[in-house]
């Protein structure tokens, strides 16, 4: 098949900046990955990305594709090339460039090192010399994280960092998730007062793209709602985050509704809500609040009330009030469960079923 | 990283140097699982694993060496568990343990099918709680010898340009395979054989290097890994019938013999007419979609990205591909070269535990073991010892290499030799092997070594010059195609990877049972015998 590819160009020693076209010849399998090493053979040598395992596990070829990041080996392009749309490439986002689609790291490891990413196993060791003993169920709470190649798809389209260059990240708090969740792991509270810090857990503005571009089905946003759901149910509720998540609940659960008027002191303190006072006149006099707050009750308080009683019942505090397991994995969509293995046979040009030959004479070896 | 935590932890001044980035290793792509007789899921013990392993090797496994990797597995393996891998869990709560091939147990411990991810985590988060400092993409080119003794390493700094010169002691080289030799190949773009190339240039041998282990299932065209997990779970592999083929090859263990042997039934299969388009089927259906879903999510994944095959409807068109290297720089147990100062540990090392065929799941095994071992050894010798040097004239050599490497304006672009280079030994040193095919492709690497030598590297520049790096990458591998090619003509039997057919299609021990030792003399590959080390296993007919 004939593609077409847009390449952002980009050499740091020089500072040259530029989008090149390239038309190349490739086989219809071709991933995009594919296509960068055939313009590098055949085109420009000088053409630099990173690729190693081509099999989605390694982690080393994020880049963006019409401005979105992907894993270049993950990404076939037939499609794309049928329909006749040539897309752009260019570099990761949020990292600086070294050369063309090779990004500089840097920032990325020390974030993730930043966050004592190791198994801090306290002092209790297993007595008789062996594994720890933990159920499948309480390793599950980590399984998504475990899935994390460090590829750095996340951090390249995340919002809060591009406002905050400090903020530590989807894919950092995610490993931090990964040792929070680990029921090995004795120093839950250190580190949740750490990634709790500014640029921690509640800088993170929820808009769901790390979620949406991981290329591995890890979720980082969901692990930072678990760290922040680990956090409170700690006491670690010091920030503001915790503190304006904590209202909602409290609210919620007292009358029914979210009493917005209360929500300023609750979250920054009353100083500081005292400050923003000529701003909440401001907002009085668009009618985006009442000038006077009436406490209302709703009439279906109890539903709010039971929702949160079914949760307590359940005993799902924290990270666990995530589902989350091994099904998650792939992040694949499997709904035909309900299919018997003859209806799967008999499907229209299914392969033939397996059988058993006779016991003939045995081959050569 | 496992030599590097072990010497580290000795007391040892240690760094890292690596082409990639530690977690981009391609260990990390290694998904079934790692072998230890920890009995979690059976009654099991080292001694049967060590069985298992000198059958599986075909009797050229070192049996001292193998006994050493099966006693010391299962505290490998609960160290990695302490050190916070992610395993799956049995019903108690211990760590889960699935069938693999030619296993006598249920033996591999596994985390679903992302084991070698999961490990390659774990020992690089100990790398950063111990702050360990590793040159990263610093590509390792040249071994420096001085004074009888290994002292360091020339590298090219991919991300800085430049060549530097980093001395050491001891030096451990963990280099991986080199199954870019092959089109279908499971393995990354970096394996490359880096270590055993520059080893083999100063004149260390290489041991067993004919011995190229295929993979029964992997993806067509390009060689994808499917896991062996996959049939440890119950697979089947069918022909274009749907005939369970293996019952007239390995009629006991069907489809879970020894790679070898699945490997060439398929490729008799396929020979023969029965294959679907040069591919077998490996069936999963009958596993249900829960199975697959909970056990093998990440070849599922895997096989609908790269074929469009949900194995929960259709079965994965598979095929043999070249997987892992037994072969490499031959070692002793401590992962010692003959060179003081130079080790290896893992798959570019040759202990040798895997003798002709490896078992599934003791490759991850046998780099965390002898990785352990050779970083305890290096550590140790490189404390009882004080002086490193290296003379200037070693960097102004590999300078002076460079710049007539670089300075060549007009030449072959090297893509075309390396994929010759692989589509031939593909054809003529692959599964089978012929005489007349080993010859010729002995011809065919010379051919193409005439063209390297005039090969042009387009990008002249020094930040990210992977174009460079390639052209040294594929020197590497031409000298290793050499040294195969080599050692596959003189061993005239059947034993394990090294299948001949045609001319020798038995196992002969009485002449061949020992392993061949390739080393570089006046600038040519010369062959040499080494007995085979026994404990207490006589060769046995091999049969699943």
């Amino acid at each position: 098949m004939q593609v077409a590819l847009k390449i952002w160009r980009y050499d740091s020693a020089t500072g040259d900046r530029a989008l090149k076209e390239y038309e190349i010849e490739a086989p219809d399998w071709a991933t995009l990955l594919d296509c960068l090493d055939i313009v590098k053979d055949k085109h420009d040598g000088s053409l630099a990305f990173r690729k190693s395992c081509r099999m989605m596990i390694c982690g080393s070829c994020g880049m963006r594709m019409d401005g979105a990041a992907v894993l270049a080996c993950k990404t076939r392009m037939y499609d794309i090339a049928q329909s006749g749309h040539v897309p752009v490439i260019s570099a990761m986002g949020n990292l600086p460039i070294h050369k063309d689609l090779v990004v500089d790291m840097d920032p990325f490891w020390s974030k993730f090192k930043a966050m004592w990413p190791w198994l801090e196993p306290g002092f209790e060791r297993p007595e008789d010399g062996r594994e720890y003993r933990i159920s499948q169920q309480r390793m599950n709470v980590v399984h998504k994280e475990s899935l994390c190649i460090n590829c750095g798809c996340c951090v390249s389209e995340c919002n809060a960092m591009e406002s905050d260059p400090e903020f530590l990240g989807p894919q950092a708090l995610a490993k931090g998730m990964r040792f929070v969740g680990d029921p090995r792991d004795a120093h839950t509270v250190e580190r949740l007062e750490r990634y709790s810090q500014e640029h921690g857990i509640w800088d993170c503005t929820r808009c769901y793209f790390c979620n949406e571009r991981c290329p591995k089905g890890v979720d980082p946003r969901d692990a930072i709602a678990k760290l922040g759901a680990e956090s409170i149910r700690l006491g670690i509720d010091r920030d503001m985050g915790a503190k304006h998540a904590k209202w909602f609940v409290r609210s919620a659960e007292t009358t029914g509704w979210l009493r917005e008027e209360e929500l300023i002191p609750k979250t920054q303190g009353y100083v500081s809500a005292i400050k923003q006072l000529k701003f909440g006149a401001s907002l009085a006099r668009h009618g985006k609040v009442r000038p006077v707050p009436i406490p209302h009750v709703a009439k279906d308080v109890n539903e709010a009330r039971n929702l949160r009683k079914v949760v307590n019942e359940q005993d799902r505090q924290g990270a666990l009030g995530h589902v989350q397991g091994e099904h998650a994995l792939a992040k694949l969509d499997h709904g035909h469960q309900s299919e018997s293995l003859e209806e799967i046979y008999e499907r229209p040009g299914a392969a033939p079923r397996p059988w058993l030959p006779e016991s003939k004479e045995e081959a050569p070896k | 990283m496992r030599a590097a935590i072990e010497a580290y932890d000795a007391g040892a001044d240690v760094a890292m140097i690596s082409k990639i980035h530690p977690t981009r290793s391609h260990s990390g792509a290694a998904e079934g699982g790692i072998n230890a007789a920890l009995a979690n899921a059976s009654d099991d013990n080292p001694e049967i694993h060590a069985f298992d392993t000198v059958k599986g090797s075909d009797y050229l496994g070192d049996q001292d060496a193998i006994e050493i990797l099966c006693d010391e597995a299962p505290g490998d393996v609960y160290q990695l568990e302490n050190w916070g891998a992610v395993f799956s869990r049995t019903e108690d709560g211990r760590i889960a343990q699935r069938p693999f091939g030619a296993a006598g147990a249920p033996r591999t411990a596994y985390a679903a099918d992302i084991t070698g991810h999961v490990l390659v985590q774990v020992l690089w988060e100990q790398v950063c709680k111990r702050d360990i400092p590793t040159y990263e993409e610093y590509f390792a080119w040249q071994l420096v010898e001085n004074d009888g003794r290994c002292q360091g390493v020339v590298c090219w700094d991919l991300l800085g340009g430049g060549l530097k010169t980093i001395g050491a002691k001891t030096v451990i080289l963990a280099t991986g395979g080199a199954g870019r030799l092959y089109t279908g190949t499971t393995n990354a773009y970096s394996c490359t054989g880096d270590g055993m190339a520059m080893a083999f240039r100063i004149g260390l041998p290489l041991k067993d290097m004919e011995m190229m282990q295929f993979h029964p299932t992997t993806l067509a065209p390009t060689g994808v890994l499917i896991t062996e997990g996959c049939r440890g779970e119950g697979a089947y592999l069918l022909n274009k019938d749907g005939e369970r083929f293996l019952k007239r090859y390995a009629p006991n263990t069907m489809e879970l013999a020894s790679r070898d042997v699945i490997s060439r039934a398929e490729q008799m299969e396929i020979d023969a007419g029965r294959g679907v388009d040069g591919n077998v089927l490996l069936d999963l259906r009958h596993l249900g979609a829960e199975r697959i879903i909970e056990r093998l999510p990440g070849s599922r994944e895997l096989a609908m990205t790269f074929l469009g095959v949900d194995p929960i409807y259709d079965p994965i068109p598979v095929r043999p591909g070249a997987h892992y290297h037994m072969g490499g720089v031959a070692t002793d147990v401590w992962g010692q070269t003959e060179l003081t100062g130079l080790y290896a540990a893992g798959e570019c090392a040759c202990v040798s535990v895997h003798g002709a065929n490896r078992l599934g799941g003791n490759a991850l095994m046998e780099t965390i073991t002898f990785g352990k071992r050779s970083g305890a050894h290096a550590a140790e010798w490189a404390l009882s010892h004080t002086t490193v040097s290296v003379p200037d004239s070693v960097e102004r050599d590999a300078e002076r290499e460079l710049t007539e490497l670089l300075d060549r304006t007009e030449g072959e672009r090297p893509w075309a030799i390396r994929d010759e280079l692989a589509s031939t030994m593909h054809e003529n040193f692959g599964v089978f092997r012929r005489e007349r095919q080993m010859e010729e492709q002995g011809r065919i690497v010379t051919g193409l070594r005439e063209r390297y030598r005039a090969a042009l590297v387009e990008d002249k520049g020094e930040i990210f010059n992977s174009d460079l790096t390639g052209t040294i990458e594929l020197g590497f591998l031409l000298d290793l195609a050499d040294c195969m090619v080599v050692a596959g003509i003189e061993r005239k039997e059947s034993r394990g990877a090294h299948a001949r057919p045609d001319d020798y299609p038995v196992r002969d021990d009485e002449n061949f049972m020992k392993h061949t030792y390739v080393r570089l003399v006046d600038g040519s590959p010369q062959l040499s015998w080494e007995p085979v080390r026994m404990t207490k296993w006589e060769p046995q007919e091999r049969k699943y």
